[in-house]
């Protein structure tokens, strides 16, 4: 696939929105292509990634790791590195300088895990651009720090209490808002979905991770019998998968937000679940609704795969056999992190957890000579909180109680 | 003359009953159009006012069967012209063709759905059209005039032209801009439908000797939150008649 603008990926993708939103999304996507095939824009895309984004980021030998699990060598891709700590800079970094480019002053964006968020305000910061970011209250609950971050970098956070208080309705209200903004406001979406052209803009920007991966696998000759990453909208999947998507191999695996179970509202599994073809959010793909069509409420321990649909060119390769997709539960996850912890030195973020619990179960599987490769797409420090209460709940609370009564002397 | 009002509800909303009682009261009270939002989980085009009422709706147990069976009800006791509204999802996940099947037998006049425009309709409208179903375009003021001409060269005899940016429910003040659009609008001969922060009276004098019909839609929501002790039907009913 050499086109960068495809629009639909077989049944799924399109440009579902209302009329209001129609303009700009046409001008997205025009100036989006003409910044593509301009190579000064390309130049201070690259120079920005690499002076502030701290790109490329190391390909690292888990060697501990390889030895424990006994099976094929696993090697981390640390997108974790990057500064704001995920490969969210990757695509902001290209929205932002392309909305400079279009003459916007404002950037909105949607939030989950608050990843996205912080890489959003953090550029707006350093490019003078205004900066709203819509997050669920349930998710600001579970990922305070981050909100702490977006609002020194001087951004406004604005809470979403609608539907399930969670990302899809923060997405919900960033368009609201940029239906009456886009004049001068940019929508930074953070995933590789919502209506055209995002899908594809947003896999342009964040295939840099499999370009380098794949210079990686060259040089040190590595056969690679699969890439691993985690499945939330898509974004560090398919930037990741992109190099390898129209070759037979490596084998190209996707976790999914297993949960706590598989009953309705415990889990994000869409592939490896019960999604079903739906329209939402613009774009149309594999959703999990109930039988009137409705969204489904989701589950998962982090709140970046905690999202009800499935980005569109992923959805399409899930179906063709090219992208296989697994489950992995919110107690894996957490195993992982604690596994890469004690053997690498590494604390990977809750959603890549999932992406190293495959790799895991899949490692051992394998013979010694065969590599495999999992996407650490962001580092853990966001998910302190959380995993604080999960692993060491009776330390973390006394400190938490001691924290608050000294600060009230 | 009177103004015509597309008056909008929402099914189920504050309950199925009381929905029921909120069609009365605005036929009654004299609108022209009924036009019957079914709740989405997801309705990114409204504002807040909206997406509460349809969150409400959705835990009064609003399902695709039942919205057909409340407009069976309103059939009972009245003609008038319904429209539905409804996102895209819930119609394609109900199947189109099905979906069109209950609003013919519902006597449903027609359908507005804004998240599925002319280019990416799914065959909506070709297949209302063959159905005798009118399937209104949304149109909205940031539309290009390549654009307007590629949406309202089509058969439909109806267009809803949103006269605000952005979602439903704020106030809108009736400027020159609103009127330059609807006077581009008027010239393809379409009735025009014309809402997105209608409340008063005097909004709907200003633009009147352009379109069609106003819609209404937040402003009778609102009355239903205020509305108290007092019955849903008299309030309703009074807001509607301050409208014509
Ligand atoms: C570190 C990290 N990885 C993955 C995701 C999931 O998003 P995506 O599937 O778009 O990569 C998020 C989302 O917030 C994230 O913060």
């Amino acid at each position: 696939m050499d086109k960068i603008y495809n629009d639909f990926f077989g049944d799924f993708g399109g440009r579902y929105v209302a009329e209001v939103l129609r303009p700009a999304l046409d001008e997205l996507q025009d100036e989006w292509v003409d910044a593509m095939n301009s190579k000064d824009f390309r130049s201070e895309l690259d120079l920005m990634l690499t002076r502030f984004a701290g790109r490329p980021t190391p390909l690292m030998y888990a060697e501990n790791a390889t030895r424990v699990l006994g099976g094929a060598k696993v090697f981390i891709k640390l997108e974790g590195l990057s500064n704001t700590g995920a490969h969210k800079i990757n695509n902001v970094l290209g929205q932002a300088l392309l909305a400079k480019r279009m003459g916007k002053r404002r950037i909105i964006a949607e939030t989950g895990a608050g990843q996205h968020g912080v890489a959003t305000a953090s550029v707006c910061a350093k490019l003078g651009l205004e900066c709203t970011v819509y997050m669920g209250e349930v998710d600001i609950k579970r990922q305070r720090p981050n909100v702490f971050w977006m609002e020194l970098y001087g951004a406004k956070v604005v809470p979403v209490s609608g539907g399930q208080a969670t990302l899809k309705d923060a997405v919900n209200e960033a368009l609201r808002d940029w239906a009456g903004s886009f004049k001068d406001t940019h929508y930074l979406l953070g995933s590789a979905l919502g209506p055209s052209p995002y899908p594809d803009m947003v896999r342009e920007f964040q295939s840099v991770i499999g370009k380098e991966v794949q210079r990686e696998i060259e040089q040190q000759k590595l056969d690679v019998e699969a890439l691993v990453a985690c499945v939330g909208g898509g974004s560090n999947a398919i930037g990741f998968f992109h190099p390898f998507i129209d070759t037979e191999n490596p084998r190209l695996i996707g976790a999914e937000a297993g949960g706590k179970g598989k009953g309705v509202g415990e889990h994000a599994s869409r592939m490896s679940g019960e999604g079903k073809l739906g329209i939402v959010h613009g774009y149309k793909s594999l959703f999990l609704l109930d039988e009137d069509g409705q969204v489904q409420p989701t589950h998962s321990i982090s709140a970046g795969l905690d999202y009800p649909g499935i980005g569109p060119q992923l959805a399409n390769l899930g179906i063709k056999g090219r992208v296989e997709f697994t489950r992995v539960m919110d107690s894996e996850a957490l195993e992982a992190v604690q596994f890469f912890a004690k053997h690498e030195g590494l604390v990977f973020a809750l959603e890549p957890a999932h992406a190293g619990a495959a790799a895991m179960k899949l490692a051992g599987e394998l013979p010694q000579d065969k590599s495999i490769i999992v996407n650490m797409s962001g580092r853990g420090e966001k998910d302190l909180f959380i995993l604080a209460r999960s692993l060491d709940r009776q330390k973390w609370y006394s400190f938490l109680r001691s924290e608050v009564k000294g600060n009230e002397k | 003359m009177k103004n015509r009002i597309m008056a909008h509800m929402v099914a189920f909303y504050p309950s199925r009953e009381k929905s029921l009682e909120t069609a009365r009261a605005l036929i009654d009270g004299g609108c022209t159009y009924l036009e019957v939002q079914f709740p989405f989980s997801d309705p990114t085009a409204d504002g807040p006012y909206i997406q509460e009422a349809c969150k409400q709706a959705l835990e009064k147990g609003f399902k695709i069967s039942g919205g057909f069976e409340l407009i069976g009800d309103i059939r009972t006791f009245s003609n008038i012209p319904i429209f539905i509204m409804c996102y895209a999802n819930t119609i394609f996940y109900y199947g189109i063709e099905q979906f069109l099947e209950c609003c013919v037998s519902g006597q449903v006049q027609g359908l507005i759905v804004p998240d599925l425009p002319v280019d990416y309709d799914e065959g909506l409208f070709e297949k209302s059209e063959c159905r005798g179903l009118e399937p209104v375009p949304v149109i909205a003021q940031s539309t290009k005039p390549d654009r307007l001409d590629m949406i309202l060269k089509g058969r439909s005899e109806f267009v809803y032209a949103a006269i605000r940016k952005g979602i439903t429910g704020s106030f809108t003040d009736i400027g020159e801009e609103n009127i330059q659009f609807l006077t581009k609008v008027d010239s393809f001969g379409k009735k025009i439908l014309a809402g997105f922060g209608i409340s008063e009276k005097h909004q709907i004098e200003a633009i009147s000797s352009w379109i069609h019909a106003a819609v209404v839609g937040t402003a009778f929501i609102k009355e239903i939150i205020h509305s108290g002790k007092a019955s849903i039907y008299n309030v309703i009913k009074k807001k509607i008649q301050s409208l014509i």
